[in-house]
Parts: C-alpha cells; sequence; structure tokens
C-alpha cells in the first residue's frame, strides 16, 4: 500500500496566511533567499547557512503590497538559490511562531520567466470551474433532497 | 460528486457505451474526479463520470512520491485537485543489462557523412529513458486506464514521460483547457441518437418522402424513373396522415393533390441536391439519378481527359466550372452543379479522375 500525499491545491501567495495549518498547497513568488539562523530570522541578518535551519523567503506583489511567504526548505535540500528568481513551491502550511505561515517545501522548482498575469489567471479560471460546477450541483441536488 | 450519488441502477446499458466519443479517448479528467468516478459494476475496469463510460484517462501534474521497482515506477501525480498513483511498466529500454542493440553496432557501420543510424537510435532511446525516469517535483504526463487495485485508485500508464516545462507555459496550457473540455464535452450529458429518435415524428412528410426516395433509389439502383413510378412509394405519406385538427380543411385538396404536390416538392429536393436531374425539361417526365447515369459519366469522364491534354489546363486540371459548362453543352443544359459534383465524387472514387486541387480535376 503506497501512501500518497495529500492534493496540493494552488493558493496565491497572499492567501498564504489564510490557509489552515496542515494543509497542503503550492504557490508561486520572487525569491528572495534569506540563509538565517532560525532564531534570527526576523531581524534578515545573513548569520550562515545551515542546512537544518534553512529558510527562504518568496515575495509576491498584489495590489500595491509586498507578500512574503517563508519557507522551509530541509526536505529539499541540497538546492542552488537563484536570487531574484521565480520560483513554484509545493509544500506544507505550517504555523510558525504564531504569527504567521511558514511552508514545508516538498517541491521547489525555479520557473523564471513565468507569465504570473497568465498563470493568476488559470488557477482563477480553474476555481470558477469548479465554483460553478459545484453551484450547479447544489441546485440539482436541491430538488432530489424535497423530493 | 455526481459519480458518487449515482445509483447502480442508472448505469448507461453497455451496448451504448460504445456510442459515447468519450469511451474510446483518454479524458483529461481532474485527478480528483478520477478518483470519485464510480466503477461499472457490468464491467469493472470502466468507470462513469456524469454518467459518460471513461476508461482511460490522460493526466499532467507533479510527482510527489516516487518509487523505483525492478519492472515499474509508481509516481505519485498531483494536479492540484488530488494525487493518483500511476504505475508505470519500464519498457525494454529502460532496463540496463538489456542492449539488444549494442551487439549490432560495429565501426563499419557508420555509414558515409558521419551519419550513424544505430548510434542515433540510441541516442534516441537514451533520451527516450532519460524522460521516464522522474525525481520529485518533476512534471509528469501520464495517459493509460483506470485500476482499482486493494482499493486504490491508479493508472496503468500506457504512456508516460517528463514534461519539460521550465516556465510553466505547458501546464498553464492545461489548466486552461482543462476546464473548456469539462464545459463541452464532460460536463453535458451524452445524448444518444435512440433519445433523439423522437424527434422522427415531428420530422416534416417532406423529409420522410425525400428519406423514402433516397433509400428506394438507393437499394434499387435505379438509373431513371418517371414521376407516376414513384407515386406509390409516396402514398403511404399521404393516406396515413392523421386527421387534421382543423375541421375546415376536411374540404382542402383531395389526397390525390396532396400526392401529387409532395412529389413535385420531393423532386426539387433532390434535384436540388443533385441526385436526380432531367435531361431535357417538359420534354417528358423522365428523373435521371446522376450518378447511376452512364451517359452522364462517360461524358465527364470524356471532357476531362480530353481537356486535361490541352495546354491550358495540363497543368492545374479543368476547373468544375469549366467541366460544368462543357456537360451542357455536350449532354445535357440541365445539369445542375450540385449534380455535376456528385458525379465527379463517384469518378475519384473509382479513381477514373483525380482532383488536382480545390474543385480542379485531371484524368490520364
Amino acid at each position: 500500500m503506497f501512501l500518497l500525499p495529500p492534493a496540493a491545491e494552488f493558493r496565491f501567495p497572499w492567501e498564504v496566511n489564510f490557509v489552515k495549518e496542515g494543509e497542503s498547497l503550492r504557490t508561486f513568488g520572487r525569491s528572495v533567499f534569506h540563509c538565517v539562523d532560525l532564531f534570527d530570522w526576523l531581524d534578515l541578518e545573513l548569520v550562515s547557512y545551515h542546512p537544518e535551519s534553512s529558510r527562504a523567503s518568496l515575495s509576491a506583489q498584489h495590489a500595491s503590497e509586498e507578500h512574503q511567504v517563508l519557507v522551509d526548505t530541509i526536505f529539499i535540500e541540497p538546492f542552488n538559490p537563484i536570487i531574484g528568481a521565480q520560483y513554484v513551491v509545493l509544500g506544507e502550511a505550517e504555523k510558525y511562531e504564531g504569527t504567521g505561515v511558514m511552508i514545508r517545501a516538498r517541491v521547489l522548482n525555479c520557473v523564471d520567466g513565468v507569465n504570473v498575469a497568465l498563470l493568476q489567471k488559470a488557477i482563477s479560471g480553474q476555481r470558477d470551474f469548479f465554483r460553478e460546477r459545484e453551484s450547479k450541483q447544489g441546485d440539482v441536488a436541491q430538488p432530489a433532497d424535497t423530493t | 460528486m455526481q459519480a458518487a450519488t449515482m445509483d447502480p441502477a442508472e448505469e448507461p446499458p453497455s451496448m451504448l457505451w460504445g456510442l459515447d466519443p468519450l469511451f474510446s479517448a483518454f479524458a483529461r479528467l481532474y485527478v480528483k474526479d478520477i478518483l470519485q468516478m464510480t466503477e461499472s459494476i457490468q464491467v469493472p475496469g470502466i468507470y462513469f463520470y456524469n454518467r459518460h463510460p471513461i476508461y482511460k484517462v490522460d493526466v499532467l501534474g507533479t510527482v510527489v512520491y516516487k518509487k523505483e521497482r525492478e519492472d515499474f515506477f509508481c509516481y505519485g501525480v498531483d494536479d492540484g485537485t488530488g494525487v493518483i498513483n500511476c504505475l508505470c511498466w519500464k519498457s525494454q529500454l529502460l532496463k540496463p543489462e538489456e542492449d539488444p542493440i549494442k551487439a549490432g553496432v560495429k565501426p563499419s557501420d557508420v555509414g558515409q557523412g558521419g551519419f550513424n543510424p544505430v548510434a542515433e537510435l540510441k541516442k534516441l532511446r537514451q533520451a527516450q529513458q532519460e524522460r521516464r525516469r522522474l525525481e520529485l517535483g518533476e512534471l509528469l504526463r501520464v495517459r493509460g486506464p483506470v485500476k482499482t487495485s486493494r482499493q486504490q485508485r491508479e493508472i496503468m500508464a500506457s504512456t508516460y514521460y517528463r514534461v519539460d516545462d521550465p516556465m510553466m507555459a505547458v501546464q498553464i496550457e492545461w489548466m486552461m483547457e482543462v476546464p473548456q473540455l469539462y464545459r463541452e464535452f464532460y460536463d453535458k450529458p451524452l445524448l444518444l441518437k435512440s433519445e433523439g429518435a423522437a424527434g422522427i415524428s415531428t420530422e416534416t412528410p417532406l423529409s420522410k418522402a425525400a428519406n423514402i426516395m433516397r433509400r428506394f433509389l438507393d437499394q434499387k439502383s435505379v438509373t431513371r424513373f418517371r414521376t407516376y413510378d414513384v407515386q406509390d412509394l409516396l402514398e403511404p405519406l399521404i393516406s396515413n396522415k392523421p386527421p387534421s385538427a382543423d375541421e375546415h380543411s376536411v374540404a382542402g385538396p383531395s389526397a390525390c393533390r396532396q400526392l401529387q404536390q409532395l412529389l413535385k416538392e420531393v423532386l426539387k429536393t433532390l434535384q436540388d441536391e443533385g441526385l436526380v436531374y432531367q435531361r431535357a425539361k417538359f420534354q417528358d417526365e423522365v428523373y435521371y439519378v446522376t450518378t447511376g447515369d452512364k451517359d452522364l459519366l462517360i461524358a465527364v469522364k470524356d471532357i476531362i481527359r480530353e481537356d486535361s491534354k490541352k495546354n491550358k489546363y495540363a497543368e492545374k486540371g479543368c476547373h468544375v466550372l469549366h467541366i460544368l459548362s462543357a456537360v451542357r453543352q455536350r449532354h445535357s443544359l440541365n445539369v445542375s452543379r450540385a449534380a455535376l459534383e456528385l458525379v465527379l465524387k463517384a469518378l475519384e472514387c473509382s479513381s477514373d479522375i483525380i482532383s488536382t486541387s480545390d474543385n480542379s480535376y485531371t484524368a490520364f
């Protein structure tokens, strides 16, 4: 019997802080890697690169706001970070230090050059489709319930 | 989902499955839907999405799980809606110990100009082999039948390969295309002809009569007929006609007149289609079946054969309009373009003539 990981749905970077703990997701953003010490990460002070405590941070612009997504890269090391490149991260959300969310990455792919606008459109399109389908099924299910 | 709640008794009869075009296609379903489709009770291995019988699927997703065995890979593929296990058999070329072409490679095989087909083939196989060994996080395209083994649904890959998608172009295209496929095909219920057949009763007497005529001409290999030969065929349509709800129509045209009228309309329809034509109008009421008229076929063939030798048509062949005017001069003024096109089609089918381009024909 194989134990497959849960499905990772696409989330926009600005939604990451609202996902439930433990939920699988994938998101994207431009990388600003901070190889910082676990306890100092808020200071963004580059101390040293410790594989066991490595953190990466992805940022994305949305509605004139800068969104940061913190990524734990422990499962995907070693990897070759390219600062300023676009990445897609797939992993589980974890509460971090009570305030934010950190993604424990299972996959971190460099997709530099990706058409972010088109990707957003595709994600929205897929969500619209599911919303549409669910509402239709709701319509169908309701008369069935009453009979 | 809709599939999960489907009553087993509602399962479409297996006889009709083949009529659903989705049955023989690799359906690009979301993994979530593949996992939730109900399996057929009649034939295990067939699944239903929205009453569409489906047994093979086409999936694109990120590898989030992998296991390698001697004979196969197991890849867990995540498309953003679900994760499904894909059983990917290693082909002969993925087994390193077997290298059937190695023995055949000799230095003497290297062809002139440095192109060595054996080495190229080897390179190709290597490239194929590389595309079948994936790492976590890589993109996998997999097609194949859906199987349920140990209560777990999986895809038995008939084809699988890594997709190089450094800028997510393929993934984005896929994400935009799949909802369209759902809207246009997967989520639309299948309308089988038997259900559509209810519409026959609403068919006009004219189209009914035209169908009767077409069938008659085809089955009896009729080459020509007069109107009174076929009159009997259409009579049932008139006499079986339910009495009109309108009481006043009792005083309407007699059955005989109605029949004449219908016949006239039917022959007009068939003439418009080019199926029949009259050699000379008003002369007599003889109708020729276009493709059964040997004289017409020979005339058209001769025209094309003769004119193809002329310089003007030698290269491009004769245009259909040129043939039409020639036929009208030589054979009958009443040959319509539709009729000529049927003749040309028949001649082309029997390889008497060859089409050189759109609407142009030649013969040797």
